[in-house]
C-alpha cells in the first residue's frame, strides 16, 4: 500500500504526495468503488492515463496482465489477449492480437478497446506509442519484484473499477508470500540455482524474479557470482557454482539436463537428486501465480533442510 | 608468393608453438581453480579428483575441439577461395550454413527435446544435402564454373534463409533457444566423445585437400591454363568441392556456425607463407586452430556474465588483427 502512486484528478489537492492522496481518499470514502470515475492514474512509464468511465473493452498485451485482470474479476471486459495468454482457461478462448513482442496494432485497433494494458518489459515501445496516437489509452505496468506485483494488482484494480477486489486479492497474496518465507534468519541457506534452459545452461541471475524467489524462500542464488540477469554457464561454471538444489523453469521440453552434465556428481544437486522442475510460466510471469512458485520453492528448500543432517558426510569428503 | 618465402623458415615452428600455447592457455583458464601441481598430477599420474576431471573431460576436449574446428574451417576456406577464385569465399558461401541451420532447427522444432543428440547429425545432413544440391544445380555438361557455383550457392542460401526465418517466427516460445545458441557457434559441447567423432573427418578432409594442393595452385591460373598444364580440371574441382563441404559440414555439426575464421585466416596465412597451397594449407590449419582456441578462451574468461558467443569474439578480436596483417602487406591479400 505504501508505494501506491495514484493521482485522483482533483485540483485542490494537486501538490500533495500521491500516496497521501490515495490514503486520504481511501479513509474519507469507505468504498473506492467503480463510480470513483473519472480518474487519472500515472503508469510505470510516468504517463497519466485518464478514464471517464470504467473500461468495458480491455486488451491485454501480456499473459501476466491477463491473469491479473481475471483475478480482479474483470475477465469479462477482455476483448483481446496475446497468443501466450493461457491462464485461466477462459483466456485461451479470447481473440488473439499477436504475441508479447509482436502485437498486431491493426488487430488491436479493430477491437476498438477503451484501454490497453501493456508492459515495458517485452512490449515494443513503438507499437504502444502507435496505439496511443490512435487515441487508445495504454497503461503500462512493469513490476520488478514481488511487492511491485502486488501493488500492480491494486492499481489495476483501481483502473478497472475493482479497487476493493484488488486490495483484497493483493492482501491475500501478501499473506501467502509471508507464510512461505521462513521466519528464522539463521536457518541453513542452501545454494539454489534457477535455470531457464538446460542445454545450453542459462541461469537466472540477480535482478530476476527467480532470484527473488530463492532469496525469499530462504536460499541464496548460486548464480549470483555471475553478473547479468541471465548468465550462460559452462559445465565447469556449474561445477564451480556448487548448487545444493537446482530448479528448472521448464519451457517446452528443455527441462532435462543431458547425461554428460548430470554425471558431474561434484554438484550436490545432481549427487542428491535435488533437481526440481517448475512450470516455466509460473516463475517468469510477473503475475499472481508467482506466489504459488514461491510456495513451491520454499517447500523444496524446507525439504532440503530436513534432509540435511543425513547427508553431510558425503559432501565433506570431496572438498579437498 | 615471394614475400613469404624469405622468412618462412621459422614460420611453421612458430605457428605450431602458437597453437600449443593457445591450447595450454585454454586449459589453464576457467572458474574452477586448478593448481599447476594438480594439473601435472592429472595428466601424468592419472589422479581422479574434481580438478583432474575438470581438466581432462571439460577443458582439454574443448580446447582440442577448438583447434580442430578452427583448423578445419581455415583449410576449407583456403579450398573454397581457390576453387571459386574469389577472396571473399568462405566455407559457408555455398549454402552449407543454411542447410545446417535448417537441419538443426528441424530437430529442435519437430522432434522431442530428448532427441537433441540428433541435432549435430541432422545439421550435418542438412549441410551435406544443400552442398550437393548447389553442386548439381551448378553442373553443366561443360563442367562446373565458379560463377555458376557462387550464383547457385547464393540462391539456395537465400531460399534456406527464408526457411530459417519462417521456422524461427512460427516456433512456439521456448522451443528453439538451444538451437539458436548453437547456431551462433558453440564449443561448449567439447566432450571427449565429440572430439573423437570429429577427428577422423577433419584428418581425412585436410589430408585430401593437401593432396589436392598442386591442383589448387593450377586452378588459380584459370581453368584453361590449368587444363593446358595437364590437370584434369573437373575432377580436381569436384574433389575439392566435396572435400571442403564435408569438412565444413562436419565442423558445423559439432560447433554450430562460427564465422570469420574460414574467411580471414586464409588471408592471414597467405601473408605468412605465400599462396602455394602445399605451405598455405598447413599454415592456415595451424593459424586457424590457434586463433579459435584463443578466441574461445577469451569468450569464456572475458565476461563475468557467463560465456559469450565465440563467433562474436572471433570477429571482434580477429578483424583488427587481420586488418593490421593485411595492411602491413601493402593491401595485397
Amino acid at each position: 500500500m505504501g508505494r501506491v502512486r495514484i493521482a485522483v484528478e482533483r485540483r485542490f489537492l494537486a501538490g500533495f504526495l500521491p500516496v497521501v492522496l490515495l490514503l486520504a481518499s481511501a479513509i474519507d470514502r469507505p468504498a473506492f468503488s467503480a463510480d470513483r470515475f473519472p480518474l487519472a492514474l500515472k503508469d510505470d512509464r510516468g504517463v497519466t492515463v485518464r478514464l471517464a468511465v470504467p473500461p468495458r473493452r480491455v486488451v491485454s498485451l501480456a499473459p501476466s496482465l491477463t491473469e491479473i485482470v481475471f483475478l480482479l474479476g474483470r475477465g469479462g471486459s477482455l476483448v483481446g489477449v496475446t497468443r501466450f495468454c493461457n491462464v485461466p482457461a477462459a483466456a485461451s478462448g479470447l481473440p488473439k492480437i499477436g504475441g508479447v513482442s509482436d502485437p498486431d496494432v491493426e488487430r488491436i485497433v479493430a477491437l476498438s478497446p477503451d484501454l490497453v494494458l501493456c508492459t515495458t518489459d517485452g512490449n515494443p515501445r513503438d507499437k504502444v506509442r502507435a496505439l496511443e496516437e490512435m487515441g487508445i489509452p495504454c497503461f503500462a505496468v512493469a513490476p520488478q519484484d514481488l511487492e511491485a506485483v502486488f501493488t500492480a494488482i491494486e492499481r489495476l484494480g483501481v483502473l478497472l473499477g475493482a479497487a476493493d477486489r484488488g486490495r483484497v486479492e493483493a492482501g491475500a497474496l501478501r499473506r501467502r508470500a509471508r507464510l512461505a518465507s521462513p521466519s528464522s534468519r539463521n536457518a541453513d541457506k542452501p545454494a539454489a540455482l534457477f535455470v531457464v534452459s538446460t542445454a545450453p545452461i542459462i541461469a537466472a541471475g540477480e535482478g530476476t524474479f527467480m532470484d527473488e524467489l530463492v532469496r525469499l524462500a530462504g536460499g541464496r542464488n548460486a548464480a549470483a557470482r555471475f553478473s547479468g540477469r541471465y548468465p550462460r554457464l559452462s559445465v565447469e561454471g556449474l561445477v564451480a557454482a556448487h548448487p545444493d538444489v537446482i530448479f528448472v523453469a521448464g519451457m517446452a521440453g528443455v527441462e532435462r539436463f543431458p547425461p554428460e552434465v548430470t554425471r558431474w556428481k561434484e554438484v550436490p544437486a545432481f549427487r542428491d537428486g535435488a533437481v526440481i522442475t517448475l512450470d516455466g510460466d509460473l516463475v517468469t510471469r510477473p503475475g499472481p501465480r508467482l506466489v504459488t512458485a514461491l510456495e513451491r520453492v520454499s517447500a523444496a528448500l524446507a525439504h532440503w533442510r530436513a534432509g540435511r543432517p543425513k547427508a553431510p558426510a558425503a559432501g565433506a569428503e570431496e572438498k579437498r | 608468393m615471394t614475400l613469404g618465402g624469405k622468412r618462412s623458415g621459422a614460420v611453421f615452428p612458430l605457428l605450431a608453438a602458437a597453437l600449443l600455447g593457445a591450447l595450454a592457455l585454454s586449459a589453464a583458464t576457467g572458474p574452477v581453480s586448478i593448481s599447476p601441481r594438480a594439473a601435472f598430477d592429472a595428466i601424468f599420474r592419472g589422479t581422479d579428483d574434481t580438478p583432474a576431471r575438470v581438466l581432462l573431460s571439460l577443458r582439454l576436449p574443448r580446447a582440442l575441439l577448438g583447434a580442430l574446428v578452427g583448423g578445419a574451417l581455415a583449410s576449407s576456406g583456403v579450398a573454397f577461395q581457390a576453387l571459386l577464385r574469389n577472396p571473399l569465399a568462405d566455407p559457408y558461401i555455398l549454402g552449407v550454413s543454411g542447410g545446417a541451420a535448417v537441419g538443426a532447427l528441424t530437430v529442435a522444432l519437430f522432434l522431442s527435446a530428448d532427441a537433441s543428440p540428433l541435432l549435430p547429425l541432422c545439421a550435418f545432413g542438412g549441410a551435406a544435402l544443400s552442398a550437393l544440391v548447389v553442386f548439381l544445380l551448378a553442373r553443366r555438361r561443360s563442367g562446373v564454373s565458379p560463377e555458376r557455383l557462387i550464383l547457385m550457392g547464393v540462391v539456395v542460401g537465400a531460399f534456406l534463409n527464408a526457411v530459417i526465418m519462417l521456422m524461427v517466427t512460427l516456433a512456439p516460445p521456448g522451443k528453439i533457444p538451444g538451437a539458436l545458441y548453437w547456431l551462433m557457434g558453440d564449443l561448449g559441447l567439447g566432450t571427449p566423445r565429440r572430439v573423437a567423432v570429429l577427428f577422423p573427418y577433419v584428418a581425412l578432409g585436410t589430408v585430401l585437400l593437401y593432396l589436392l594442393s598442386r591442383g589448387l595452385d593450377l586452378l588459380l591460373l584459370g581453368d584453361h591454363a590449368a587444363f593446358q598444364a595437364g590437370l584434369s580440371v573437373e575432377r580436381v574441382k569436384t574433389a575439392t568441392y566435396l572435400t571442403a563441404s564435408l569438412l565444413a559440414g562436419s565442423v558445423v555439426a559439432v560447433s554450430g556456425l562460427i564465422g570469420f575464421v574460414g574467411l580471414i585466416v586464409p588471408h592471414g596465412a597467405r601473408v605468412l607463407v605465400g599462396s602455394g597451397h602445399r605451405r598455405l594449407l598447413p599454415a592456415a590449419f595451424l593459424l586457424g586452430g590457434a586463433f579459435l582456441v584463443l578466441s574461445d578462451t577469451l569468450a569464456r574468461a572475458a565476461s563475468p556474465a557467463g560465456e559469450l558467443p565465440v563467433g562474436a569474439v572471433t570477429a571482434l578480436a580477429g578483424a583488427p588483427f587481420f586488418l593490421y596483417l593485411l595492411r602491413r602487406n601493402g593491401g595485397n591479400p
